[in-house]
């Protein structure tokens, strides 16, 4: 009898772990994919004019009042107070602003959707409906969203909103489309002044390749987890 | 036997509701579910993909709009405005293109060039930015006409 119990809670004991190195051992398949893309931002660069987002509008039908790219600008105060304002995320452009004390410094941040390695928004779909394709895009299957809200709540960067048109789950693409045509991403082709890059990472001629390998870049929210596509070139502290 | 009997009804109900578990599921989940990606963050719909590859593209970038308009192009690449695109300040190219014949966005107002070259703190110092358009020709001691223009001085696609 002692010897059948022995026996019993090892087969459990086997079993479960079985089924706890199964998934990671068999369905993870990744690693070494050369096909992943990453976008940069420069926020030294960027002036703010709100072309990204306008043209972002445009290409992909973003309803009014929705942003799947906006840029934010940072006024660093004198005595420390971080003044932050996006005029209808920055699509207009930005106008002088008149106010008391001295601003220590100033920059635009744009932002729009990272492309995660991990992440949340896709473990928290309960429908299969957003999730990462190959090319390491993260992307809203329209006719599986139940518009259930979750991804929205769970993404740490607000990248995501619910279509008032179609009524599901929308956020920016890094324009699939676009890319799979050889394109870059519409707010990539009509940036001036060369703020956003977008490309293969692997690909010697993409012109992330090398400001990947040479600059010293930063990602948002690291403290997520979630392993961000998009990096930025200097980010201040108080960004968020 | 008899005591048993009701032990298989509850078998074969429950057998049943599997097997029609099982079918309705095979109606209701679409066949190219999960043939692409990773289990963990790429199990979706297969077609997904190809559905929003599908969609049209609607800004082409410099080369497209270089087919025709080669002059401008060469004159753009010469001056400060090199990095800025044809439809950064034209709008779309697929709202001008040789089906539709449009007349493309032609916005030579003040506002559309202060737009990025309007004085602010948060643009880099060593972009060229004027505060005010009377404070501007004021420096440049030029008289201010009323009706003046950027590109009375500066042209467009070549700017000094």
């Amino acid at each position: 009898m002692n010897q059948d119990r022995r026996k019993f809670l090892k087969t459990v004991f086997h079993s479960g772990l079985a089924i706890t190195v199964f998934p990671s051992g068999v369905f993870a398949s990744e690693g070494g994919n050369s096909n992943l893309y990453a976008f940069i931002v420069d926020t030294e660069k960027c002036i703010g004019c709100g072309k990204c987002a306008s043209a972002c509008r445009e290409e992909n039908n973003v309803p009014k009042d929705c942003y799947r790219t906006w840029i934010e600008r940072y006024r660093i105060m004198e005595n420390g107070e971080v003044k932050v304002d996006s005029p209808h995320g920055g699509e207009h452009g930005f106008e002088p602003v008149k106010d008391t004390g001295k601003v220590e410094k100033a920059f635009f941040v744009p932002k729009l959707c990272n492309h995660c390695k991990d992440p949340n928004c896709v473990q928290v779909c309960p429908v299969g409906a957003t999730y990462v394709s190959k090319e390491g895009f993260v992307l809203v299957d329209e006719k599986q969203c139940v518009a259930c809200g979750y991804c929205i709540q769970a993404c740490p960067y607000g990248a995501r909103f619910l279509n008032p048109v179609t009524n599901v789950a929308d956020k920016c693409t890094w324009c699939f489309h676009r890319v799979k045509q050889g394109l870059d991403p519409a707010c990539v082709t009509v940036c001036p002044a060369k703020a956003r890059l977008f490309g293969k990472i692997d690909d010697v001629n993409s012109s992330v390749h090398k400001v990947l390998k040479e600059k010293r870049l930063q990602i948002l929210k690291p403290e997520t987890g979630n392993n961000p596509m998009a990096f930025y070139i200097g980010l201040d502290k108080e960004v968020r | 036997m008899k005591h048993y009997s009701h032990i298989i009804r509850f078998a074969v109900i429950l057998v049943l509701a599997g097997i029609g578990f099982l079918l309705v599921r095979s109606f209701l989940v679409p066949d190219s579910f999960g043939i692409y990606g990773s289990y963990k963050y790429g199990f979706h719909r297969g077609d997904s993909d190809k559905e929003q590859e599908a969609r049209p593209t609607l800004y082409r970038g410099v080369d497209k709009c270089a087919q025709c308009h080669t002059e401008q192009k060469n004159s753009i690449l010469a001056g400060g405005h090199k990095d800025v695109t044809c439809e950064a300040c034209h709008g779309v190219w697929q709202a001008h293109n040789s089906q539709t014949k449009l007349v493309v966005k032609k916005d030579v107002s003040v506002e559309a060039c202060l737009l990025c070259h309007q004085k602010l703190e948060a643009r880099p110092k060593d972009f060229p930015q004027i505060e005010t358009l009377d404070k501007h020709m004021k420096d440049q001691e030029q008289e201010m006409d009323k009706g003046i223009s950027c590109i009375d001085c500066h042209s467009a696609h070549e700017p000094i």
